[in-house]
């Protein structure tokens, strides 16, 4: 009779608890406002704590199977399940002290508490039920593996918070990637192109955003897109256009790194002196959300090469049909995908339209073809018609007059090309114009040079 | 016994390097041989043997080459990544001119004239001893009026013409700035990242890294211009082209500015080129005899050496005859040019050395060490040096090499604003300066028509974009395709590099 009703009042008192629980966050809005220093002192202690209940928890299931072979398992089960009522409680506890205090809110905070309570109530629920049926048997088994999936998705959350979303998924082999494993990026701006989409906003998002996006909302702020960036936070707007002197976001930023309100805080590392550069220029010409490019500010961007199939497999016979003709075949850089580069200068006269059309079978790999001072003529217009990733060719010194050229207007990457000292004339040279990505086109030394006005 | 199936002669068996083994295991074995030799052989002892191979690295040798087998390029791998240049020249105007007078426009100055520079300007500053002990520090502006050029309105010099003309192609970097005040530690600096000799220059670890072009010039060479011996000439030497710890096969191949441009490459009087290929053939032979014996890296470098000499026999003669050049060249270089071993001569050999693919050509131009007569001085080497300099950038351009040819220009260091020795309203001296001194880049990975960086009003301190030798030279390397943190090589237990082991950047700045 005693027991039973000693049971009754622990059935009660849980109830009494999770009831408690639920309530917590309609009694202490998480309101993104800081409050008491206490609050924060106890609650840094969160991330410490929380890592007992989670090996408490998982230490449950495998007593739970250990114990059919040796039974004292068993018992140390309820003893184990017990010790993670109270560690969930108190890492809730503290958790909540530490959200409350510094202020933090957003979704994935809101997610990480409510995790949180799920799964103490969950645990506590656990620890009753197996109470109630005296061993691993009933309802409690499926209830455990309930928890477990809590747990494991709860922690996430919180490693989320403190690493970024896509902290897991950053460096997913990319075949993983391409099937949708990971999350992809919402777009930030509306403009793609313009200075801060490309410079401004990376630089928010790898340095600010874990505390002021979407899933963490320290101080009210979040920059994780361009309107929310310029709204500000509870202080009000932290980018004022045109007046970064006035800019609490410039404030924060450029504050000596032991400062107490630097950005970014608690030791992440300060940013370069170069993106801060970028935006105060950014903030001072009116912070916009569409200009492509600052006055006084030049961003470097290497320009992605197009890239040739893969010739890995015939490294050997690429090499030796190279040196039969007496030429190399480099690659442009240890990524193979740049291509080759056809170099004539030992062949010299020797190389001819022959020779060239030996090659052949590797032109998809060839980006670059390096036939000055070589025995070539227009004969090998149309052999060079097939390099079609040939992105630069030079003729210079050769025997060529143009005739055929027009074939060239076939390579659709051709950019380069050098005619210097040959003889060709401008009418030979007049069907090039068409070519869309010709950049760079040498006449000098040549007939059509002369002709030239 | 059963004998070995490639071994034909009992006595002697087949050598590590006959085996169809993997080529770390045979350099492995090389260096071992060399520490071997270097017992005398005694080393069939058991105990001399434990210690040879206790003692790992060089510490009984002492021979820095001897124990370090150079991979190829092919297995180091380069460039990391798809080079905007595929070669550089680099004129390198040894004695430090003086920025001021240049390219460094300072206005102000001129209402200056021998007041003294401020002591907040100059700081504690250490100075040479060759005006450390000035009473004063007379501020002496340049002699010269400075007009603006090119689209950019970049101002340059009267004593510049010709660079005047090609302002929109230069990018031109006025904060340089180095940590030597005197011309060897300076100059072995700029060239080897190191003020102490004994470390590769840039143009050893090119070779190194991305290796030949061509199998009948050398990777790298070095153009010496004539001296003038009315100019302050500071000596350039061998240390300044050195491969340093790497094999000698990257150091560069100077030619001399008077005579055979290589010395001994022509053939003696009665020997025939057959006579001399016979020569070396048998010298090859014993040669790979040696290497076999004692596995000694540096005797394989030797061989391919007597081959590219005797390949240069042939090249050079061509690289040199000038006659099929057309006549706008003479019209573009100048008169100078047709004397060889001038500065002129040197830039047309450079176009021609480029052409024919060699990665790498610095052309020394001496005597920029004005300490006095900076009036009578200044106007000689820039008549001397000026419309060559535009002349060479301007034919790479139009032949269309600029593209992927990086051209540099630059000493090792500037020049004080103050006058060194008495200042009179027509002629004063200027000092060694480290703290800022002017260069410029053009051609392949840089971008045109910019000036980067800025110095104070005395031409004294950099004050904006400051750009250290180390940044420098990791920028020119960008240039060639290679990352500075990535071209090492072991020696002494540092994996070492051109850049040293203060942290340096690219100035992406400077990049197109």
């Amino acid at each position: 009779m005693i027991r039973l009703r000693g049971i009754k009042l622990v059935w009660a008192a849980s109830f009494l608890v999770s009831i408690a629980l639920l309530l917590l966050p309609f009694v202490f809005k998480l309101d993104g406002k800081t409050h008491a220093d206490w609050q924060q002192f106890l609650g840094r202690f969160h991330p410490l704590v929380v890592h007992l209940p989670i090996g408490l928890i998982l230490l449950v299931p495998l007593l739970e199977l250990a114990g059919k072979y040796r039974p004292a398992m068993l018992e140390a089960a309820m003893f184990v399940l017990s010790l993670s009522v109270l560690s969930c409680l108190l890492a809730l506890v503290l958790g909540y002290l530490l959200a409350y205090g510094s202020g933090d809110a957003g979704a994935g905070v809101a997610r990480h508490m409510w995790g949180g309570i799920a799964l103490t109530i969950g645990v506590l629920a656990c620890a009753l039920l197996r109470g109630a049926s005296g061993g691993p048997r009933g309802f409690y088994p499926y209830m455990l593996v309930c928890v477990l999936v809590l747990l494991a998705w709860t922690a996430h959350q919180g490693g989320s918070l403190n690493h970024g979303n896509n902290y897991l998924t950053e460096y997913l082999p990319a075949p993983l990637k391409r099937l949708g494993v990971g999350t992809v990026r919402a777009e930030a701006s509306a403009f793609p192109d313009s200075f801060y989409a490309k410079h401004i906003h990376p630089i928010f998002d790898a340095n600010c955003v874990v505390c002021h996006g979407a899933q963490k909302v320290k101080g009210g702020l979040r920059l994780d897109t361009y309107d929310r960036a310029m709204r500000g936070g509870e202080d009000g707007a932290v980018i004022i256009p045109e007046k970064p002197e006035r800019s609490i976001l410039l404030q924060r930023i450029t504050l000596p790194p032991d400062h107490k309100k630097f950005m970014p805080s608690e030791g992440k590392p300060p940013l370069k002196p170069e993106e801060i550069a970028w935006i105060q220029a950014w903030i001072l010409q009116g912070a916009s959300p569409e200009m492509k490019s600052l006055a006084g500010i030049y961003v470097h961007e290497e320009e992605a090469l197009p890239q040739v199939p893969d010739y890995s497999g015939k490294m050997k016979e690429i090499e030796q049909t190279a040196r039969s003709a007496g030429v190399t075949l480099v690659p442009v850089s240890r990524n193979l995908g740049d291509g080759l580069i056809l170099n004539t200068v030992d062949a010299g006269q020797k190389f001819g339209d022959a020779q060239l059309a030996g090659l052949v079978r590797f032109a998809p790999y060839i980006v670059e073809a390096q036939l000055g001072r070589t025995s070539v003529t227009d004969g090998c217009f149309p052999t060079l018609a097939k390099f079609t990733h040939l992105r630069a060719l030079h003729l210079e010194e050769t025997a060529v007059t143009g005739a055929g050229l027009s074939s060239l207007t076939q390579l659709p990457q051709l950019s380069y090309l050098n005619l210097s000292g040959t003889q060709v004339t401008e009418a030979a040279i007049a069907p090039l114009k068409t070519m869309k990505n010709m950049r760079h086109l040498y006449l000098y030394n040549t007939p059509a040079e002369r002709q030239q006005p | 016994m059963k004998q070995h199936p490639l071994c034909t002669d009992p006595d002697h068996g087949p050598t590590i390097m006959d085996l169809p083994i993997a080529e770390g295991l045979k350099t492995e074995w090389a260096e071992l041989q060399t520490r071997r030799h270097f017992f005398g052989r005694a080393g069939k002892m058991l105990g001399w043997a434990a210690m040879a191979s206790l003692s790992g690295e060089r510490i009984f040798t002492g021979d820095a080459h001897a124990a370090n087998v150079v991979p190829s390029a092919q297995s180091v791998r380069l460039p990391h990544f798809a080079p905007k240049a595929k070669r550089a020249i680099y004129l390198f105007m040894s004695g430090g001119p003086p920025q001021m007078d240049l390219l460094d426009y300072k206005p102000n100055l001129a209402q200056l004239y021998d007041k003294d520079v401020p002591d907040s300007v100059r700081g504690a500053q250490q100075l040479t001893g060759m005006t450390a002990g000035q009473a004063r520090f007379p501020i002496a502006p340049s002699h010269w009026a400075f007009k603006q050029y090119g689209k950019t309105g970049t101002w340059v010099s009267d004593l510049l013409p010709y660079t005047a003309r090609m302002v929109d192609d230069l990018t031109i970097i006025k904060s340089t700035n180095t940590e030597a005040i005197n011309h060897e530690p300076a100059i072995m600096l700029l060239n080897t990242g190191n003020m102490n000799s004994g470390k590769p220059c840039l143009g050893a670890w090119l070779s190194y890294g991305l290796g030949s072009m061509n199998d009948n010039l050398p990777t790298f060479v070095v153009l010496l211009s004539k001296t003038n011996p009315k100019e302050n000439n500071q000596p350039v030497s061998s240390r300044l082209w050195s491969s340093g710890f790497l094999s000698s096969e990257y150091a560069g191949v100077a030619m001399r500015s008077s005579g055979d441009p290589v010395l001994y490459l022509s053939d003696p009087k009665g020997v025939n080129r057959d006579v001399r290929r016979k020569m070396l053939d048998a010298v090859n032979e014993i040669n790979r005899q040696t290497s076999q014996e004692l596995g000694d890296p540096e005797t394989n470098s030797r061989i391919s050496q007597y081959e590219m000499a005797y390949r240069m026999q042939t090249s050079v003669p061509e690289l040199t005859d000038t006659s099929r050049e057309p006549q706008s060249t003479w019209d573009l270089y100048g008169p100078d040019a047709k004397e060889p071993g001038t500065y002129a001569y040197n830039c047309l050999m450079a176009r021609r050395m480029a052409e024919r693919g060699v990665r790498f050509i610095q052309v020394y131009k001496r005597g920029w060490d004005v300490h006095a007569d900076v009036t009578g001085m200044l106007p000689v080497l820039c008549q001397e040096t000026d419309r060559a300099t535009y002349a060479l950038v301007t034919d790479l351009k139009r032949r269309g090499l600029l593209d992927d040819t990086l051209v540099i220009w630059g000493g090792e260091f500037g020049r004080t604003v103050y006058s060194q020795g008495g200042l009179t309203p027509e002629n004063y001296g200027r000092d060694h300066h480290p703290r800022c001194f002017t260069t410029w880049m053009a051609g392949g990975g840089v971008r045109p028509g910019i000036t980067f960086g800025e110095t104070d009003d005395y031409s004294y301190n950099v004050v904006k974009d400051p750009v250290p030798v180390r940044d420098f030279n990791a920028t020119v390397l960008h240039c060639l395709g290679i990352d500075h943190n990535k071209l090492t090589y072991k020696f002494q237990g540092l994996d070492q590099k051109l850049t040293g082991t203060t942290p340096a950047s690219v100035v992406t700045n400077l990049l197109a």
